[in-house]
């Protein structure tokens, strides 16, 4: 900390204005006189219950990895210590780690919201019988865990798989050789089984959103449903996809069920989880939550800010 | 685009019910499950018959005896409805509020506030470390999970519960309200509360649903005692034989759809008698 020698005067100055602003607001909320002290009052005790869960079990726990992190001992927070983090810079097994999950959680998004697009479009444009059982279904696999996901790919591409066991029936080769459940590719298809409902049930809201009105009269002006879509819909859902892609792969990063199941790519939570059940190296696995943590807080933060994404559901 | 449609809920579905169906054989070692129809699955994961080792199944819990007659629950399921219902208690109580606060009020920073609620913060397995670290007696323990959870779907609450806000005309409610003589607390807890009660009870159900299949967080947290149904499943998908484990995950299907049509029905009747 600075002490109040190294700054000019006007800082000086500028820190008592705010700190009297701040102490005025905390006289105007513990005993308001007009209105808008007392809405204020409203807002900060509206506000207190989700900032106190939030302070409780988010910042502290946070901030205690954090310290652990840097520590110069392994299990006790002193001293100051950059050694967790320099292993994760140095050492090239902690960069195909962090490879392997944004090539994952990356090309599993793409996927994710190309196929949830037309779901969503289907859902709300066309009057399909049966919509909502379709919706309701679309919507179930969200409240299935990522092992259960695992477990769906298993049934269908394991050894003993539908699919596997189709495919062999057509090709005439060993279900064995082509059960693709365990491997690189069937775990991007379990990460899309995750993920693809999510996708859906974002962009619907912003389908919900979409000005029918333009559409028509654009239908009615001689425009084809392609065109239609592309020069009238598609702007008007793009903050919408944007902001599907940032909150996929938030979900694609995050899946760790999924990996205990299907253990065939090493990404960075399962290694998070290795780090602690093999030698308890709190160190290290606070330093990779640490990154993770930074990593994701800045894009969403820049991709909030820098794109036109919208986030809501 | 209606094909896409279509293959899409053939592939979220068919493994579905495939594992519905394939949790009543006595054999699934062909394409499909032979052997029809048996419940000696079915009876394993639920305890009702012996099962040995990691194949362990659930134990059972007396939940009350009344007059020679015992009541008798799967402890797990017990336990994991209860955490999960802890976890929706803590969401209501600070979900609600700050969706109203987001909805209703225009201030300093709001965009910030709404950002941060309905964000999840950190993935479960984060946060299972950071537990671990910062309470280190407390993180396994039944209330460690609950916090857990109810910070991990926290803002999915807030989602449900905002959006309903936000189709209301708070400000006219509340004005009404407030000039019929009713304090701020009083008009905020028994005007503005019951009118959003659809939204907070889908908020409710689908933290509760999120919160009772939470496999990440217990997974990093979980030292001994009962398992959270999640880690329950996950034993039975990696070491029971295959009928067995969709026995176990058919169970956790039909235990979601339950609760869903249940909380459905309560809340529309439940809270309806009062208003």
């Amino acid at each position: 900390m600075a002490t109040p020698g190294d700054h000019p005067d006007g800082t000086g100055s500028r820190l008592q204005a705010s700190v009297d602003a701040l102490g005025g607001l905390v006289d105007a909320i513990l005993d308001p006189t007009t209105e808008r002290d007392r809405e204020r009052r409203r807002i900060v005790a509206l506000c207190a219950p989700f900032t106190a869960l939030l302070a409780i079990a988010g910042a502290y726990p946070l901030a205690e990895v954090f310290r652990i992190s840097v520590s110069a001992e392994q299990y006790r927070s002193v001293g100051f210590s950059l050694q967790a983090y320099e292993t994760l810079v140095t050492d090239p097994y902690y960069r195909t780690v962090a490879f392997n999950s944004i090539w994952l959680a990356g090309g599993t998004t793409l996927a994710s919201v190309g196929l949830a697009i037309p779901i969503a479009h289907a859902l709300e444009k066309y009057d399909l019988p049966g919509e909502d059982v379709l919706v309701t279904l679309v919507s179930f696999p969200i409240s299935l865990p990522g092992i259960v996901a695992a477990f769906m790919i298993l049934v269908l591409l394991g050894n003993n798989g539908l699919v596997t066991n189709v495919v062999a029936v057509l090709t005439g080769r060993e279900p064995i050789d082509l059960a693709i459940a365990v491997s690189a590719p069937g775990l991007f298809v379990a990460f899309c089984y995750s993920m693809i409902p999510r996708a859906t049930l974002i962009l619907r809201g912003t389908y919900a959103e979409v000005d029918h009105a333009a559409e028509e009269a654009a239908q009615s002006l001689g425009a084809t449903p392609w065109q239609t879509f592309r020069h009238v819909t598609l702007p008007q859902i793009r903050p919408g996809i944007t902001g599907a892609l940032i909150l996929t792969f938030r979900t694609g990063l995050a899946i760790f069920g999924t990996l205990i199941v299907i253990q065939t790519v090493v990404v960075w939570t399962l290694q998070i989880s290795r780090e602690l059940s093999t030698g308890y190296d709190i160190q290290v696995a606070g330093a990779m939550a640490t990154v993770y943590f930074l990593f994701t807080f800045a894009f969403t933060a820049l991709g909030l800010r820098y794109t036109d994404a919208e986030v809501g559901l | 685009m209606t094909a896409t449609l279509l293959v899409v809920v053939a592939f979220l579905m068919v493994p579905v019910v495939l594992t519905f169906v394939g949790s009543f054989a006595s054999e699934w070692s062909g394409v499909v499950p032979s052997g029809f129809v048996t419940l000696q699955n079915w009876r394993e994961v639920l305890g009702l018959a012996a099962s040995i080792g990691s194949q362990r199944s659930m134990g059972w819990d007396t939940l009350f005896s009344l007059g020679g007659v015992t009541v008798a629950v799967p402890s797990e399921l017990l336990f994991s409805v209860g955490l999960a219902l802890g976890g929706v208690f803590i969401n209501l109580l600070v979900g609600v509020p700050i969706a109203y606060a987001v909805a209703r009020y225009e201030f300093r920073g709001d965009e910030w506030v709404n950002a941060i609620s309905v964000l999840p913060l950190v993935p479960g397995v984060i946060l299972g470390v950071a537990f671990l670290r910062a309470y280190p007696n407390l993180s396994g323990t039944s209330f460690g999970l609950i916090v857990g959870y109810s910070l991990l779907k926290a803002p999915f609450m807030v989602m449900a519960v905002r959006s309903e806000f936000e189709s209301m005309p708070l400000r006219r409610l509340e004005e009404s309200a407030r000039s019929l003589g009713a304090s701020w607390p009083r008009t905020f807890l028994t005007v503005i509360v019951p009118n959003a009660r659809s939204g907070i009870v889908s908020g409710a159900i689908i933290c509760w649903t999120l919160a009772a299949a939470e496999f990440n967080f217990s997974y990093i947290v979980w030292a001994k005692g009962t398992q959270p149904l999640a880690l329950f499943l996950q034993r039975h998908i990696s070491n029971s034989s295959f009928t067995k484990a969709a026995a176990a995950v058919s169970m956790f299907f039909c235990i979601i759809v339950a609760i869903t049509v249940l909380l459905q029905q309560v809340g529309s009747r439940g809270f309806d008698t009062r208003g």
